[in-house]
């Protein structure tokens, strides 16, 4: 007796080759029926043998293909209609929108071998790719997924891909990108000033030369440009720093395979399986003492780590096959302080003096999107930014979140949208300074929003006055609901756990807009989506000069050591200084004055002021630097290390106060200690006073519980995470970190958008 | 012993008369117009200018000016811009008891010098005298009485695309001088404020027929608060370039000490200016003639119209936009 079901399949199914699998699996099922992609996802129509169409479930989820997710299955019974085979039909564009946006994939495997294989008609084909691989967010127009939506519309498919294409047997049935060289996409090599070079596989070539002899190629690749060079090759390090104006920031690399990459770095199973996954992210990864035998320092200078990625598409590959470089620098070519350059005019215009030759093609890039980068923790992968291969993916949630959009922080910015229980993280999209950016930033929310099918009614904004997401909001014109930095980081890292209610916040931060006005950033706080108390937070020191303080740590630090040491701090912070005399008068004086120098408690400057007393760095050439070259100076350690003294207060509003750390630490460098076990100790105090101060408050407050969540920028110094999470959980405190989003801004806004989802679910 | 300003100096007795007579009436010279309570002026026919303000600098001397220079040039200024002859000025004086009398003639005399090198005659004055405490030192108000020149000559909706912006001279000077002459910063420099009257070389380029379409003077907020107003009141994009921006070496050093911005600073003797391209080389060269001009340069373009946005460009390439000068700089690097 035949059954009838409609099944709806509901995750990342699309884009993905999952029609052609259900296509496949309901042949050897000897199921009839249909199946389409629709607005909700995939919709499958099975007639048959009840147990053949249970057999077909269960393999539906066990066998699912290689990039695809199933969030949800709903089957509903059906009436028969005597369906005598199975057929993959045309999209169905009506329906709910709750579909995803398919993400970019590395090469798989299988596309590798035929673009190696010279008697497949694919060879060295740069564009090769199939249902399990290749580039999708970056060349989708519009949704539903299928090739007349996508950049590679203007490609005509010939005859060979068209057969492939239409034949449900196909690994390449309904591979939207199909191409072969006779068909679609091919290589151009630029000059400088935008004049053809070669085609084909010349311009493969001439690229590949270029590299060898040490040149620069910015290089398009899936979701933007690259600068590329090989990483091997000193000179060609130093003059692509030179010309790209970023003297010590580490630049990420590329390297020929795992095999390769374990010539500079040690690497673990979890690390080899993320380099190598179809997300091919950017892997943090601990330099080996042979890295300088083999690489410069200059790639990374004074750090333990390095970034590195693998090849993903398939241009990478064959860079690497044919080139006698191991390893290049793969940086984004982007104009500092600008988005990814994705369009080949724009690219030719920045790229002018700074790359030897471009190496692009004509499938055009619709949607920028940076390399990922994580880092495996001692458990799980950590996102330090999360973007290629990751974005779209949406995080559900319990919380009804349809209409609401959270525009981030102001650097290192992601914004997040609601729709239905999903929340959608836009890519990467840095620092919204420039009026390029915020027009970039505007442009990827208006896309988002249209493929989402969400008209954002809420729109959830950090309380910093200057903002440019206030300006923003402005222009959109919805009801604004402003939610706290450190707040939303708070509540970033419990939607991230899934975490309900409330619980104790540790927010180990940069700079945040506090509700007194004054710049916070070392908060233990309470609270969860619905609000939040503080209940510590570091003493303030004044910054003058605001952002200039942030650039330049030792000013911060001379102003910290004034202001909480005075006499005593000026003596110390002219012995440590002792080049700035007259601007450490003038210091002094805005201390006094208070005059441009706005109060500040945050765990980040702390770190600065640190590094710069340490002299590790008294001045900042990239974000972070001050702080990060801190930790990173930590040499191996063990034993029991005694933490340098510090004073925390009695009152409601607990005050940490480390003006006497900061008095030993001086005495500690004036006297000639090594600095990595200055910073060590200073590490371990941050982390001593931190626990002692949530179990004060627990002591206090034990209805507050015992879950901590853990979050801020100062998360993503190892150390110290390390640290915080053994000690809180070594007294019994249940920690919770971040996994899904990074702990920094990038994560800041699934923070907002809970909170403004909470506010509006009490309305 | 030094006199000093009493109460008694205001209450309009035999004490206030000498202090008029002696200080005032002997600096402004015109007598005649004190007599009546109030001055008679004769103007032409045609449109009058009227402006006002007051001034309330600390400290009231320093390098290049005092407080009476700065009530001059202030309210004169103000006038030019606009495109008016300043021709009279009503001066008055709020003092503190206590007060030195050589420093208040000091500063009198200076009022009067800057007046009548402008070209501008104090035709009627007040003085009040309030408790010690009651003011610190001296607070001046001018008001200032102009004749429009040709009306229309000046039009800020002919504003558009492809128009530059042209600033008389460097950033920030008046800003920076004020703040080390307070002494209180240990800034070192000897940099003289630019505090001036204007409307003679301001004339100077309207009477040459230069296309301007719209001044204003950068005084509290900077140039590009300035310019923001300038932007938004008359819905243009203006575009100006970091590099082109004309800044003291004393006035960059202090600044990158301070973590001030030199567009934000103070300047009282600096006019922008928004001309046609086909004129600005005109201007430049009608500007250069005079002390106050001699650095003036073009620093951006009107690149738009529609929205009132003013953007700077960075050496990089980059565009940042600019917004009014906020009350505190707060950091916004994470
Ligand atoms: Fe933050
Ligand atoms: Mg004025
Ligand atoms: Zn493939
Ligand atoms: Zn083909």
């Amino acid at each position: 007796m035949p059954e009838a079901v409609k099944v709806t399949v509901r995750g990342r199914v699309q884009g993905v080759g999952f029609r052609p699998f259900v296509y496949r699996i309901s042949h050897e099922e000897g199921l009839a029926g249909t199946v389409q992609n629709n607005m909700d996802g995939v919709r499958i129509v099975w007639e048959g043998n009840g147990d053949a169409i249970e057999q077909a479930l269960k393999r539906l989820r066990a066998e699912k293909p290689r990039l695809s997710r199933i969030d949800e299955v709903a089957i509903n019974p059906a009436g028969l209609s005597g369906l005598s085979d199975f057929q993959i039909i045309d999209s169905d564009r009506s329906g709910k929108s709750e579909l995803v946006i398919p993400v970019d994939s590395a090469v798989c495997d299988d596309c590798l071998r035929e673009m190696r294989d010279p008697k497949n008609f694919r060879y060295r084909y740069p564009f090769i790719n199939c249902t399990q691989c290749g580039p999708r967010y970056t060349i989708i127009e519009e949704l539903p997924y299928d090739r007349v939506y996508t950049s590679m519309k203007g490609f005509r498919m010939c005859g060979k891909c068209a057969e492939e294409y239409n034949n449900p047997l196909n690994r390449r049935h309904h591979a939207q990108p199909i191409a072969c060289d006779a068909c679609g996409p091919h290589l151009t090599l630029l000059s400088p000033d935008g004049e053809t070079l070669g085609e084909h596989e010349d311009a493969l070539k001439g690229a590949v030369r270029t590299l060898e002899k040490g040149g620069i190629v910015a290089i398009k690749g899936i979701g933007g440009f690259h600068l590329a060079c090989d990483a091997a090759n000193p000179d060609a390090v130093a003059r692509l720093r030179q010309r790209k104006g970023r003297p010590d920031k580490p630049l990420a690399i590329m390297a020929a395979s795992v095999e390769v990459t374990q010539r500079v770095a040690s690497l673990s199973d979890e690390e080899a399986d993320v380099l190598q996954s179809p997300e091919a992210p950017i892997v943090l990864l601990e330099k080996k003492d042979s890295f300088s035998d083999v690489l410069p320092e200059a790639l990374a200078p004074g750090v333990r780590t390095i970034g590195v990625m693998l090849p993903y598409a398939p241009l990478h590959h064959l860079l690497f096959d044919d080139g006698n470089y191991l390893f290049l620098v793969m940086t984004s070519a982007n104009p500092s302080g600008l988005p990814i350059l994705y369009q080949d005019e724009r690219a030719v215009h920045y790229l002018n003096r700074i790359a030897d030759q471009i190496l692009t093609h004509n499938r055009p890039i619709l949607h920028a999107i940076d390399d990922s980068v994580v880092r495996i923790g001692s458990h799980t992968p950590f996102f330090l930014r999360r973007s290629r291969g990751y974005v779209p993916d949406p995080i559900s949630t319990e919380r009804k979140v349809d209409g609401i959009a959270a525009l981030g922080s102001q650097m290192k910015n992601t914004f997040a949208l609601g729709r239905g229980s999903q929340i959608f993280v836009s890519p990467h999209l840095g620092d919204l300074a420039a009026v390029e950016s915020m027009a970039h930033y505007e442009e990827t929310l208006a896309h988002l929003t249209q493929w989402m099918g969400v008209d954002p009614r809420i729109i959830a904004i950090d309380r910093h006055p200057d903002y440019s997401t206030r300006e923003i909001a402005e222009r959109m014109d919805r009801q604004v609901i402003e939610v706290q930095h450190h707040h939303a980081h708070l509540v970033s890292c419990m939607e991230d756990n899934g975490l309900t209610g409330e619980c104790l916040g540790l927010i180990l931060d940069g700079t945040g807009y506090g509700e007194d006005g004054n710049v916070w950033g070392f908060e233990v706080l309470h609270g969860g989506a619905s609000g939040y108390q503080r209940l510590a937070h570091l003493r303030y020191t004044p910054l003058p000069g605001g952002d200039r303080a942030v650039t330049e740590p030792w000013r911060n630090a001379a102003a910290m050591l004034i202001s909480l040491l005075g006499e005593k701090g000026k003596g110390i912070a002219a012995q440590l200084f002792p080049n700035q005399g007259a601007a450490l008068r003038v210091i002094e004086r805005m201390v006094a004055m208070k005059l441009n120098a706005p109060l500040a408690g945050t765990c980040g400057r702390l770190f600065d002021a640190v590094s710069a007393m340490l002299g590790i760095c008294k001045v900042s050439t990239y974000d972070g630097e001050a702080a990060i070259l801190l930790s990173e100076c930590i040499g191996s350690h063990g034993g029991k290390i005694e933490p340098y003294p510090y004073l925390v207060t009695d009152e409601k509003l607990i005050e940490i106060d480390f003006s006497p750390m900061l008095e030993q630490i001086a005495d500690d460098r004036l006297n000639g200690l090594p600095v990595a076990q200055i910073s060590l100790r200073f590490h371990e105090t941050v982390a001593v006073a931190c626990v002692r101060v949530i179990r004060k408050i627990y002591s206090r407050h034990p209805e507050f519980g015992k879950r901590v969540a853990l979050s801020g920028g100062s998360l993503n110094n190892p150390y110290l995470a390390e640290r915080l999470n053994e000690w809180l959980s070594a007294s019994g405190f249940d920690v919770y970190t971040h996994h899904r989003i990074p702990c920094g801004d990038g994560g800041l806004c699934l923070g907002q958008l809970a909170v403004a989802a909470e506010m509006q679910s009490g309305k | 012993m030094e006199r000093k300003v009493t109460l008694a100096h205001g209450d309009g007795g035999e004490l206030a008369h000498k202090l008029i007579q002696q200080i005032f009436v002997s600096a402004f010279g015109n007598g005649n117009d004190a007599r009546f309570d109030s001055a008679f002026l004769s103007l032409n026919s045609g449109e009058i200018a009227v402006t006002t303000d007051s001034f309330v600098v600390r400290p009231l001397f320093f390098p290049g000016g005092d407080i009476g220079k700065i009530a001059v040039s202030g309210t004169i200024n103000d006038l030019a811009v606009a495109g008016a002859i300043p021709l009279y000025m009503t001066v008055g004086f709020i003092i503190e008891e206590g007060f030195p009398f050589a420093d208040l003639r000091k500063i009198v005399r200076s009022l009067a010098e800057e007046a009548e090198k402008a070209g501008v005659r104090v035709v009627a004055g007040d003085t009040k005298v309030v408790e010690k405490g009651g003011a610190d030192g001296v607070y001046i108000n001018t008001t200032g009485v102009g004749l429009q020149r040709v009306s229309g000559a000046i039009d800020p909706s002919r504003i558009e695309a492809g128009d530059d912006i042209i600033i008389s001279g460097t950033l920030g000077d008046h800003g920076i001088a004020i703040l080390a002459a307070r002494g209180e910063l240990g800034l070192m420099t000897d940099l003289q404020s630019d505090c001036a009257p204007l409307n003679k070389m301001i004339h100077s380029v309207i009477e040459k027929g230069c296309d301007v379409k719209m001044m204003r003077d950068p005084t509290r907020g900077g140039v590009a608060t300035t310019l923001v107003e300038i932007a938004e009141d008359f819905s243009s994009v203006l575009e100006i370039e970091e590099q082109s921006l004309p800044i003291r070496n004393e006035v960059r050093g202090a600044c990158d000490i301070l973590g001030f911005d030199p567009l934000y600073l103070a300047n009282e003797g600096k006019v922008i200016m928004i001309v046609s391209h086909s004129d600005s080389e005109k201007v430049l060269d009608t500007l250069h003639r005079f002390p106050e001009g001699e650095n003036a340069v073009v620093i951006g373009h009107v690149t738009g119209k529609g929205i009132g946005h003013l953007l700077l460009e960075t050496p990089l390439g980059s565009k940042r936009r600019l917004h009014r000068l906020s009350g505190m700089m707060l950091p916004r690097i994470c």
